[in-house]
């Protein structure tokens, strides 16, 4: 199975073109069900796609930053083959949008090739990435539905009251190997490829390399370190304006149509130099959490993301973060105050206007008032926005992978018995690694009491 | 811990004034502002300071943001108050969407509270003993509307079924949150922030909700309180709770009926048996009102009241004896969801969404004695019944909205893929939010029923705000 890519193309918008862009993206609310222009349900590989637009602003020096288009997808690797079939298959859609940018081809030096060129060149390294699970293909979470699906009606069709769960798992497996559209399920899905993982293993364990060579110099500034935190952490000024009723219910009226919802929110890093290496440095920490500590469906205490990154932009001055989950914004907005606050905490305070945080990781987002006042204020409107399995949660997806595991595992009676109280709901997710039950298990709210 | 200041809060917040059989909820319009405000200052409201007896007559009052507008309320207060209530229950396309009020129940169709219905401004709750003390207070009130400046869009009655049912035959009322500072008696796992309820107290994360504030001078006689945060502040809210209100109409019949053609052969014992079997799995409680957790196999009216249990440390994570997707267990996950299932961490997280239920049931009943055996196989009688559902937060978005939405009507909800609440869910609107499956998790293995039928339908609804008896004065008050 492959792993997963994110593209990010940023590509600044033409003088006057922001106004018909717009209008020909539209809004989630008006298409929802499908937006055919660029038909991203043709794609194979993709799990999510979106794009927006990043209205002209200006930073904080009032330097002026321009409107930008953006385009995101999340992808089955490889990233070669998703902007291929994206210049080919999307071709016409690609080219109209793209056509309110600058630097995009010419109508008659258009083609496969510099559609693909332009889209690399304007494409923009994530910071950092969470994949709900790594190595889980649009296909695989396709394929593993319907197998639920049809295990489902097989159940509905008979009475099971008097088999025992050995025999009813055989049962099962009997069903599924009698069905040739089903066989695939009797096998494990396949890991994705060596080489990513070796890749992975060799970043995961070079960056432990470098901390434990740094850690003499890192203890060494702690104490600098800690003082220059809380001075700005009481200078900082947190940002206590609303935005206005009618833009919190235009975000409100593109969401929940489906148990999918999503959210962006862009804002500007806060100033200067001590800002600003936090910043990377927690980023950097981001990357190496999600790749390597929170990658088995949990991210800091949620599982309810399927995906979600952190892109800095503007020249380093800007930074957006996207997001692709289950449920209503408010239950996630409740999920990151009760669950996550720490981690978010650590990311987001570093951005202009958050509210105020102590030693990094309390206080902040555990305003409840302070927060919810504040996310609307960063929030951008994303035009166009496509889920490639907008009826599965998470939990759907995680449990549908361990149904199809189950048929081919040796299970004693315990385990059996567990196996088969997956059928119609699944709420037991598979274990976090070591490091993240740990974190997640840390009682922040004692600890951030201290803090104050 | 803030003790409530019970003189200022109505009695219907703290109170269910279950000694009272009989109500009446006036559906008012504002025709005179003036003279209603007169009226208001002369009201004799109830405030929560005594538990009513039965030869009490009780009155309490709600408006909606329309109403406090009329009286002139100036816009900069209207602007402070929670933006669900002041847009309204059928505000935004959204809002029907989460609330699930589409198709029967969407409010083009109500009767009440839509956008081609008069214009709810006040909610006047009237409660007595009997049918004839309930029309005196109501006479002795309101009188004959207009010499008060009112006008009456319509009054809605209530029945008192037996044992405490509603009407597909089951035992409500019973689990209410216990009230930091109120309430004496009460587990830890069920105590909950007075803010929560009450504005102008802390709620679940130690805080104040929002709440309009105004300024001294607009408080020229000083009726109100001193906001507790912010001293500066005289305190509008303080003392007051957001009334929910949902008019929702049951078809009994269609529900035993359903009930009668999936349970036979699915479920242990005679049709009456097996469907009685199934709709309790589908409440979590029996008829009497036992909870499945703690009587999973058999009614046991000794646990009719019995409302000390979780989930997961009762023994029940799985769902096998009250199942995942049950109404008690979706509305109410106790210690079921995340962060950690079981565990103090996630009750803790669960108690920033609740509400107090003070709901009555409207509509002659299906059967005179209420029990299932005589409410099944009687033929439809076409007869219009339901529940007045009605509830008390601080956070509409946080409690009412997030349970009907985030659980009642997800289809999703704990793992689940296409139940939503069994017993009142929406069925969803589209494709991709279908419901109508219910899951009874069993070993070896689960049972589920397909294909379920809307049961409940919205008849009319509306978010209101019941002032705290200070700020009804100062409503009173104002020019
Ligand atoms: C016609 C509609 C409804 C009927 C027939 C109904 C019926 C019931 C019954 C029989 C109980 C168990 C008794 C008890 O614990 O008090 C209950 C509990 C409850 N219901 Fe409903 N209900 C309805 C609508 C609603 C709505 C719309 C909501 C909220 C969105 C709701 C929220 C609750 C809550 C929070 C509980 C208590 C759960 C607990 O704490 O264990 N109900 N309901």
């Amino acid at each position: 199975m492959p792993h997963q890519e994110a593209l990010t193309v940023i590509a600044r918008i033409r003088d006057g073109q922001v106004t018909p862009l717009k209008k020909m993206l539209g809004s989630i609310r008006e298409h929802h069900e499908s937006w055919d222009l660029v038909p991203f349900a043709k794609l194979a590989r993709v799990h999510f796609a979106r794009f927006m637009v990043f209205d002209a602003t200006h930073d904080l020096d009032s330097d002026s930053l321009p409107p930008q288009l953006v385009l995101l997808t999340n992808v089955d690797a490889p990233l070669s083959d998703h902007l291929e079939e994206l210049a080919t298959v999307c071709a016409d859609g690609l080219d109209r949008v793209f056509a309110h940018c600058e630097d995009y081809p010419a109508l008659n030096a258009r083609s496969p090739t510099t559609r693909v060129q332009f889209l690399e060149q304007h494409s923009c390294r994530s910071d950092a990435v969470h994949v709900n699970r790594r190595g889980r293909s649009v296909e695989q979470i396709r394929q593993e539905e319907s197998l639920r699906s049809e295990i489902d009606k097989f159940l509905d069709a008979n009475d099971f009251d008097a088999v025992v769960p050995a025999t009813l798992k055989e049962r099962i497996t009997a069903f599924v190997r009698g069905r040739s559209d089903l066989a695939w399920a009797l096998r494990p899905p396949e890991p994705p490829a060596l080489s990513w993982r070796i890749k992975e293993w060799a970043h995961k364990y070079f960056s432990l390399l470098a901390v434990l060579l740094l850690s003499p110099l890192i203890l060494l500034c702690l104490p600098l370190f800690l003082y220059l935190l809380r001075r700005h952490e009481r200078r900082d000024v947190p940002d206590t304006s609303s935005a206005s009723a009618e833009s919190i219910r235009a975000f409100r009226d593109d969401e929940d149509f489906w148990p999918h919802n999503q959210v962006v929110a862009v804002g500007l890093f806060k100033p200067g130099l001590f800002r600003e290496s936090v910043a990377r440095v927690i980023l950097r920490m981001a990357d190496f959490a999600t790749r390597h500590i929170y990658n088995r469906g949990i991210l800091s205490g949620l599982n309810t993301i399927h995906f979600a990154r952190w892109v800095t932009f503007d020249d380093g001055r800007r930074l957006f973060f996207t997001s692709n989950y289950d449920g209503s914004l408010e239950s996630y907005m409740n999920d990151f105050i009760d669950k996550a606050a720490w981690g978010l905490n650590a990311i987001f305070s570093n951005g202009d206007g958050f509210p105020r945080t102590e030693f990094l990781f309390c206080g902040g987002i555990t305003d409840e008032k302070a927060y919810k006042r504040f996310l609307p204020t960063r929030q951008v409107q994303t035009n166009v926005w496509y889920s490639a399995y907008p009826h599965l949660t998470t939990k759907n997806i995680a449990n549908n992978e361990a149904i199809r595991r189950g048929l081919s595992e040796r299970m004693d009676d315990e385990q059996t018995r567990e196996w088969l109280r997956r059928f119609g709901s699944g709420n037991r997710l598979s274990e976090s690694g070591w490091v993240a039950r740990q974190l997640d298990s840390l009682p922040w709210e004692r600890i951030c009491r201290h803090c104050k | 811990m803030s003790t409530l200041q019970v003189k200022e809060i109505q009695g219907i917040v703290l109170h269910g004034y279950g000694s009272l059989n009989h109500a009446g909820f006036l559906l008012l319009q504002v025709q005179n502002a003036a003279l209603v405000k007169v009226w208001l200052g002369t009201l004799p409201l109830r405030t929560s300071e005594q538990r009513p007896e039965a030869a009490d007559l009780c009155i309490n009052i709600a408006f909606t943001a329309a109403g406090l507008k009329k009286l002139g309320l100036a816009e900069d207060q209207l602007g402070m108050f929670a933006g669900e209530f002041t847009e309204g229950m059928t505000g935004t396309e959204h809002r029907r969407r989460i609330l699930g009020d589409h198709g029967e129940s969407s409010p083009e169709q109500w009767r009440w509270g839509g956008p081609g219905n008069d214009g709810v401004d006040v909610l006047l709750l009237c409660y007595a003993g009997d049918e004839e003390a309930l029309n005196r207070v109501v006479e002795r009130t309101v009188g004959d509307y207009e010499s008060r400046g009112l006008r009456l869009i319509e009054r809605l009655g209530t029945v008192k079924l037996p044992d405490r049912k509603e009407h597909f035959g089951f035992r409500d009322g019973i689990s209410q949150p216990a009230i930091m500072g109120f309430d004496e008696e009460g587990t830890p796992g069920n105590m909950v922030a007075a803010g929560e309820f009450v504005l102008g107290y802390p709620n679940a994360y130690g805080q104040y909700t929002d709440r309009p504030l105004v300024r001294p001078e607009q408080d020229p006689l000083h009726l109100l309180p001193v906001a507790p945060e912010a001293a500066s502040h005289h305190d509008l809210g303080m003392n007051g709770s957001y009334l929910v209100f949902r008019q929702l109409s049951q078809d009994v019949h269609e529900f035993w009926n359903y009930l009668a053609q999936q349970a036979p052969g699915k479920f242990a014992g005679d049709t009456t048996q097996a469907c009685i079997a199934l709709a309790s799995k589908m409440v979590g409680r029996w008829p009497s009102g036992a909870p499945l957790v703690n009587s999973p196999q058999a009614d046991n009216p000794a646990l009719a009241d019995d409302n000390d249990f979780m989930f997961v440390r009762s023994g029940d994570a799985d769902g096998l004896k009250c199942p995942i997707g049950s109404h008690v267990r979706r509305s109410n996950p106790r210690d079921a969801l995340d962060p950690e299932p079981g565990s103090d961490r996630s009750i803790e997280v669960g108690k920033r969404h609740r509400i107090i239920r003070r709901g009555r049931a409207y509509g002659p009943p299906a059967a005179a004695s209420m029990q299932p055996g005589e409410i099944i196989g009687k033929p439809a009688d076409n007869q219009e019944r339901g529940l007045h559902f009605f509830c008390f937060n601080t956070h509409i978005g946080r409690q009412f909205e997030f349970i009907q939405y985030t659980w009642v009507n997800s289809p999703k909800f704990d793992g689940l893929y296409e139940d939503d609440d069994p017993l009142i869910g929406d069925r969803g609107a589209t494709e991709q939010t279908r419901g109508g499956v219910f899951t009874v998790q069993q070993e070896p293995v689960r049972k589920r029923v397909t294909g379920m039928p809307r049961f409940v339908t919205v008849r009319g609804g509306g978010y209101f705000f019941m002032p705290g008896i200070s700020a009804v004065r100062y409503l009173a008050s104002l020019k």
